[in-house]
């Protein structure tokens, strides 16, 4: 029986971001688009859609008078992200076998 | 990528590693730190063997309140550091506790022999203590040179115990040019190339 790949992390950008923060403590905004090669409105969109099903805490203070938003990943995030990566090596087990 | 099409497993797996290898493959250390304290350690350490040399005082110890100094420009710059950083990570983190540690351990030793023992014993441990937080840095970043340094301080603590005598200032003149001021210079060499 195969697991279903949670489709919030089956994105290319949402995942990109997810596997940024599990190697890291927390990132700026900008780091996080530096590195996955996106637009900042795209971006704020799948921000936010990882924050509403809790799987990362986005932080918003200023900075010199710029405003700052920092994110980090949470537990459930992390729960997510290795149930995913657990579906995604069941997937490739099959394909090895074909 | 701005794409949300359906990928592949392997396509979501290289993405992933792609990822990881773009967050941990950060250098973040431009060596400022080694090559403040190396210098100043070393200007001590030298400034004292040579005043001890030419001045019978007992006051050559002064020269060590430039640490203060040093000190002082560490906070400065750390926290201008903390400002403009766009991304923490867990080395980062493990190596400032190393380093956090290794000031307050360095704190106690001077303290505990000040009151009861002699500066040469101190000498020996302070050189034995360099070892510790050089070494560990340079496991967690990767950076050989750092290791090099932190067992060349563990040699030279040994060595230190057959000189007991002013010359022990010579022995951390060395031990900071090879373990951090070396190091200093290359890490940085290593993270301009990286930010090119």
């Amino acid at each position: 029986m195969f697991k279903e790949l949670d489709p919030i992390l089956h994105s290319q950008l949402r995942l990109a971001v997810m596997s940024l923060l599990i190697s890291v403590k927390e990132a700026e905004f900008t780091f996080i688009r530096e590195k996955t090669n996106s637009t900042a409105g795209n971006l704020s969109v799948q921000v936010q859609k990882l924050k509403d099903v809790g799987y990362i805490d986005v932080a918003k203070q200023f900075k010199d008078n710029y405003p700052q938003t920092t994110c980090k990943i949470t537990a459930a995030g992390i729960a997510a992200f290795d149930a995913y990566v657990q579906a995604l090596q069941q997937y490739l087990s099959v394909d090895g076998v074909r | 990528m701005e794409k949300e099409e359906n990928f592949s497993a392997q396509h979501s797996l290289q993405l992933i590693e792609n990822m990881i290898n773009k967050a941990q493959n950060r250098m973040s250390d431009n060596g400022t730190l080694y090559l403040l304290w190396g210098w100043v350690v070393l200007i001590c350490s030298s400034g004292q063997y040579l005043l001890m040399q030419f001045f019978a005082s007992s006051k050559t110890g002064y020269i060590w309140l430039l640490t203060i100094i040093a000190g002082l420009v560490q906070i400065i710059y750390l926290s201008k550091q903390k400002k403009g950083a766009v991304v923490k990570t867990y080395t980062d983190e493990i190596i400032n506790y190393i380093w956090v540690s290794f000031g307050i351990c360095m704190g106690i030793a001077t303290f505990i022999m000040t009151n009861l023992g002699s500066w040469v014993v101190l000498y020996s441990f302070v050189l034995l203590f360099y070892g510790v937080p050089t070494f560990l840095s340079g496991i967690a970043m990767r950076f050989k040179p750092l290791v090099i340094g932190g067992i060349i301080c563990w040699c030279l603590s040994i060595i230190s115990t057959f000189i007991q005598q002013k010359e022990i200032l010579l022995l951390l003149s060395i031990a900071v040019l090879s373990a951090w001021i070396i190091p200093g210079y290359l890490l940085r060499k290593k993270f301009k190339s990286a930010h090119i």
